[in-house]
């Protein structure tokens, strides 16, 4: 076993150089990812861009055709039991068996993990909020009901990971909603890390801290969203609005200022912004206002995809 | 080892949870009912271990499509459902998991084997009184000395045999496939064609025909005499049975361990 130090520092998924060919085609190619604790990890592609590859791969479904993949530090390969017993995971739809109980479903996958007690599987039905309709047949169960279901016996035995492969498929505005409030809860106090993947690009934007983007089973870039650092450290772009645009955009050319209606538009991070405007301001021009334009995920995404169709 | 028992349990939960298991348990236990109740009534010669006999005879057919159906769904069920994500993201090794399905098919087969049993044997004790025939030659006019009630357990015994290697079968096709139709349609086919053409296939001359596997899976013909056609033995019959259930076991686990679950 590892030292509590290790486990801390250590992230708690690194795929290496996961590889997947079938056939002549390769599905998934060299895909090297770490992934940090206690995060909603986003995993965001295109359909068929390889996401539900890689998480069979992940789960052990697949098998590797090269690479590996090492969950607290156990090899998916080689030490699968070990590596697994950390993960929860719904792959896909949450199949249940329809003819079981809720209750009962729960019942079957506790047994396969030691140490899960008839009290544990009642607080995580409580939790998920099936108290009332725990006792009925999975077949009457609505596909919101039957995530939550799926939910919960992924978290019954108190996994690290939580591996939810398009949670949000066929959820209403408000089931999605309440997922991502709980994963994110997840994920804060429990220090869980949640990976999730899906082509909902909007969506992913406010479940996630991170999102990993993947095009044609290649991995194009891993980008923070919810950046708890300063505003700064990564520059953006920023939107002067000023009363004399043509001055401004001479005087920042040395920034890359492009003219943009009423303003200028310049690359900048945190103190380049500041020192934009005071010198716009010694130049004698008016500054109205200062906007820094967060693109949405889904401009960097098509941006990065060359604008491929998604959804 | 008791970790490995929950598995076992959590498969036959997934077996006797469903109805159509106790609507196939029912039939059984019906049709011995009735088949005994009827003969009782309507004919004076026979006595309880005839009627033993005739319903073994019968209803062993009966147990044989039972136990294929529900070994056909036992795999492919999961993958048709998708529970096989489900099932295997555990940690267990995907031979153990495998293993915990085919012992609780083995045991389906064993509570039908033994409530045909019991039950005929109760009821038929009741419904003609105790026969004490001292052997299987006196009470069913068979070439067989043995007392009639363990000659009833060696045919059950052998039976019993007959379908492990239908279940090790159609578990296979199942796990082949990932169809529970088309295991349970190819298993009958084989099965049954196989009987009907083993008549046929006995009576030819060749040596290859001692190797097919129909041949060998009504082995009760052994209880009246030691050599049957060919010469065969039941310990040839036994040894070539051996053979086909090592290949068959062997393809299904090598199958099941090495499949990506793709559905």
């Amino acid at each position: 076993m590892h030292s509590s130090f290790d486990s801390i520092e250590q992230p708690i998924v690194r795929l290496q150089q996961v590889t997947k060919t079938i056939g002549r085609r390769t599905i998934i190619d060299g895909l090297t990812l770490d992934l940090p604790r206690a995060e909603v990890f986003g995993f965001l592609g295109p359909n068929g861009s390889g996401k539900t590859t890689t998480i069979r791969m992940m789960v052990g479904l697949m098998s590797l055709t090269k690479g590996d993949v090492l969950i607290e530090g156990h090899s998916i390969r080689t030490d699968y039991e070990q590596a697994i017993r950390h993960v929860g995971a719904i792959v896909e739809n949450p199949e249940m068996y329809k003819y079981l109980t809720g209750f009962q479903n729960l019942l079957h996958f506790s047994r396969m993990v030691p140490g899960i007690t008839r009290q544990r599987i009642d607080e995580v039905v409580e939790l998920v909020g099936l108290k009332s309709r725990i006792n009925d047949k999975v077949k009457t169960y609505s596909l919101g009901m039957r995530q939550r279901l799926g939910v919960a016996q992924a978290i019954m035995h108190k996994p690290t990971l939580l591996i939810l492969d398009e949670p949000t498929n066929g959820l209403d505005p408000a089931g999605i909603r309440e997922l991502r409030d709980y994963l994110r809860k997840l994920a804060k106090e429990e220090g869980i890390t949640v990976f999730v993947s899906s082509h909902l690009l909007s969506e992913m934007e406010l479940m996630c801290d991170r999102v990993a983007i993947i095009q044609a089973g290649k991995l194009i870039d891993v980008r923070s969203i919810r950046s708890d650092k300063p505003l700064g450290e990564e520059s953006s772009q920023v939107l002067f609005e000023v009363d004399q645009p043509d001055k401004a955009v001479l005087l920042l050319a040395e920034h890359g200022a492009e003219r943009e209606e009423d303003a200028a538009l310049v690359r900048a991070d945190r103190e380049t912004i500041a020192q934009i405007n005071a010198s716009l301001v010694a130049a004698g021009i008016k500054v109205y206002g200062i906007r820094v334009l967060n693109k949405s995920l889904e401009d960097q995404f098509l941006e990065m995809t060359g604008g491929e169709q998604v959804v | 080892m008791f970790d490995f028992l929950q598995l076992v349990r959590n498969e036959n939960m997934k077996i006797y949870r469903r109805i159509g298991t106790w609507i196939m348990l029912g039939i059984i236990l019906l049709l011995v009912i009735v088949s005994s109740s009827l003969t009782r009534w309507l004919s004076e010669k026979e006595t309880m271990w005839t009627v033993m006999n005739g319903i073994d005879q019968l209803m062993y057919y009966l147990i044989t499509i039972f136990t294929v159906v529900i070994s056909a769904e036992s795999v492919a069920g999961e993958f048709s459902s998708g529970t096989i994500k489900l099932l295997l993201i555990r940690p267990w090794s995907r031979s153990k998991i495998l293993l915990s399905k085919y012992i609780s098919l083995l045991l389906f087969a064993l509570v039908q084997t033994l409530l045909m049993f019991v039950s005929s044997f109760v009821l038929n004790l009741i419904l003609f009184g105790y026969n004490d025939s001292a052997t299987a030659n006196e009470a069913l006019g068979v070439l067989n000395s043995a007392h009639p009630f363990f000659y009833m357990i060696q045919a059950y015994v052998l039976d019993y045999i007959g379908l492990i290697m239908i279940v090790t079968f159609s578990f296979m096709l199942s796990t082949i496939f990932r169809s529970g139709g088309l295991a349970i349609g190819l298993s009958m086919f084989i099965y049954f064609f196989g009987l009907i053409a083993s008549g046929i296939l006995m009576s030819l001359k060749y040596k290859w025909v001692e190797y097919l596997l129909f041949l060998h899976l009504n082995l009760k013909q052994y209880l009246q005499s030691s050599e049957i056609a060919h010469h065969m033995t039941l310990g040839f019959s036994l040894a070539v049975l051996a053979g086909y259930y090592i290949i068959f076991i062997g393809v299904t686990w090598l199958i099941f361990n090495k499949r990506d679950v793709a559905t």
